[in-house]
């Protein structure tokens, strides 16, 4: 193995382990602060990847349909969250987890009436190329990993020091006397469902150029962003970057080696950790439900 | 009248009542009926009786059918030792895999095992490739002999051979559910673990066993699956059809006895039907998951039963049955 390849599957390991983020840290906010598990999340990364594809073919420009895809899955995500996913919100988590992947079920189903079924490619918008020590590397890697932290520094920002981040994390241990102080908790995971489907569809936006955007992306990467989740720990996101991180690099480096290993050496990573601590590297033992 | 539903003859008439069937329906169909249901039983006893969710059982279905079918490629022609074969792989793999997954709560496992599932498609799909043949699988067509007494290789003999298995599947469960003491432990485990093992019981050893015992049932119907449809490939294990099992038994209502049953006769019916209207499937699989949840997430035998206990205890039935029926 030399240096050079290495020095390339490490930054791509380092851009997977930013879209295993953006995509996982929707499934981390539903769970670490409404206690539900929306697997959901995984129909408004595909619905993301291809509202890019449909804009970017039609306008020319990608951040137009970056733009598009957000505001698109917002919409989606607002009548699910309406239509159904308020209903399951006091339920216990099996509950959420059924329904929400019938919705991604459906959501699949409508994408392939829509689109069909033939994968469509969607061009980097950034082609350039930078020389990191020798070996050439394409910008738009670097950008992801840039977005990904940016996204990471925000999510903890909102949560920990904004007035409506605290509100939520308050909702979680005492939703009734969040209520009482006036402050409208239904709102409040409404508005989180939404920012976790936005962060999703982000991660499908992004991802995009990487692969063929194909109805069944979201179910082929819904085993790594388990994973993900698991190996970070439930609702954690600090977790979640760390283990996006570990995933990243596992994949990458794993392929390197041998290529089915790209699928395996994850489980394998996630098998080890769940043995010494089966909550995951940072989740709590008080999730337990 | 639970009595009547829960009864030895009770499963004895329906399963002969459904093999007679056939007489208005396609065999084929009936065959599948028969070989689904015994793969939704295990996970609506997953669901039902432990509360586990499983969003993998196609990797436990494909252990079996693998099994079965790696036997009857590489080493023999025997149909019923396959089959034995299969359920034997699949027990190994249930036992080892059950060690690492029971340990965890419910969400984490509901996940541990949809990445399980993706993770066994990319087993039998790439990394074993040389042995399975990937996406083009084993053919097993003219590899099996024929066999005495029931002759598995015809259309015939494995409609039947599928019924006795059903009915002897439904006899085990029905035991297991009604009658016996780890059965009733598993309840407990569903309702309140804490306090089971604050008695004294192991709860891990208790999960453990539902787990090998339920997924064991899926590698049987993986096995009998290969040998009715003389192949098996790498798409037994494929994600997408991940909720199936799920469905089914929410569907049926999950930990109810005839729950998988009629949840399957349903499901593959409409699948049948459906498929010649509406090209894709999920659809309706998603609706009907979305439908079943916000329904009261009894399924359809649930709410039966439910109606039938108030029914009955109306016409002077003086305690209500000791079990408890239906629901998540």
């Amino acid at each position: 193995m030399n240096g050079q390849l290495l020095i390339s599957a490490i930054v791509l390991g380092l851009s997977m382990s930013g879209i295993y983020f953006l995509l996982t840290v929707g499934l981390s906010l539903c769970y670490g602060l409404m206690r539900m598990i929306s697997l959901d999340q995984f129909f408004y990364y595909a619905l993301g990847a291809y509202m890019v594809y449909t804009v970017t073919s039609l306008t020319g420009s990608f951040w137009l349909g970056m733009l598009g895809a957000m505001l698109t899955t917002l919409v989606a995500a607002f009548v699910v969250e309406r239509l159904i996913v308020k209903r399951v919100y006091s339920k216990p988590v099996m509950f959420s987890m059924i329904l929400t992947f019938g919705v991604n079920l459906l959501g699949v189903g409508l994408i392939k009436y829509v689109w069909g079924l033939s994968p469509k490619p969607v061009a980097s918008p950034i082609s350039g190329i930078m020389n990191i020590f020798g070996t050439g590397v394409p910008i738009y890697r670097l950008f992801v990993i840039v977005l990904a932290v940016v996204v990471y520094l925000a999510v903890q920002y909102f949560l920990n020091k904004t007035i409506l981040g605290t509100a939520i994390r308050a909702g979680i241990d005492d939703a009734e006397k969040v209520e009482a102080l006036g402050i409208n908790i239904n709102r409040l995971f409404t508005l989180t469902f939404l920012l976790s489907s936005v962060l999703s569809a982000l991660a499908g936006v992004i991802h995009a150029p990487f692969v063929m955007v194909s109805p069944e992306m979201g179910m082929s990467i819904t085993a790594f962003a388990f994973m993900v989740v698991i190996i970070g720990g439930l609702g954690s996101i600090k977790g979640t970057m760390v283990s996006a991180l570990i995933v990243g690099q596992v994949v990458s480096i794993g392929a390197l080696i041998w290529a089915p290993l790209a699928e395996m050496a994850p489980f394998l990573v996630m098998m080890i950790i769940l043995l010494i601590k089966p909550t995951g590297l940072y989740g709590s033992k008080l999730m337990n439900r | 009248m639970k009595r009547y539903l829960n009864s030895w003859s009770t499963i004895i008439i329906v399963f002969t009542l459904l093999y007679f069937l056939k007489a208005f329906l396609p065999a084929a169909f009936l065959t599948e009926v028969a070989i689904y249901s015994i793969y939704a039983m295990g996970c609506s006893f997953l669901i039902g009786r432990l509360g586990l969710t499983s969003f993998g059982q196609p990797a436990f279905l494909a252990f079996g059918a693998y099994g079965a079918g790696i036997y009857l490629y590489y080493f023999g022609t025997n149909p019923f030792v396959a089959i034995l074969v299969g359920v034997l792989a699949s027990v190994v793999v249930n036992m080892l895999v059950g060690l690492f997954f029971v340990r965890l709560n419910s969400s984490y496992f509901t996940l541990c095992n949809q990445a399980f599932c993706v993770v066994t498609f990319f087993l039998f799909q790439k990394a074993l490739v040389k042995w399975t043949f990937g996406d083009n699988g084993l053919l097993l067509i003219s590899r099996m002999d024929p066999t005495p007494v029931i002759d598995l290789t015809s259309p015939k003999g494995i409609y039947l051979f599928a019924f006795i298995v059903a009915a002897l599947v439904w006899f085990f469960y029905n035991y297991l559910m009604k009658r016996s003491v780890f059965g009733a432990t598993c309840l407990c485990v569903k309702d309140n673990e804490q306090k089971l093992r604050f008695l004294g019981y192991k709860t891990y050893n208790i999960k453990w066993l539902a787990f090998v015992i339920a997924n064991t049932t899926a590698g049987l119907a993986g096995a009998l699956y290969t040998v009715y449809f003389c192949m098996v490939n790498a798409n037994i294990a494929s994600v997408s059809s991940a909720s199936e099992a799920v469905a089914i038994s929410m569907l049926g209502g999950a930990g109810t006895l005839f729950g998988p049953l009629v949840g399957t006769f349903i499901f593959i019916g409409l699948k049948d039907i459906a498929s010649q209207f509406i090209r894709h499937w999920e659809v309706l699989v998603g609706l009907l998951l979305i439908v079943v949840m916000l329904a009261g997430q009894k399924g359809i035998v649930g709410s039966l039963e439910g109606y039938l206990a108030k029914y009955t205890a109306k016409k002077s039935e003086p305690t209500p049955a000791l079990t408890q029926e239906g629901g998540v």
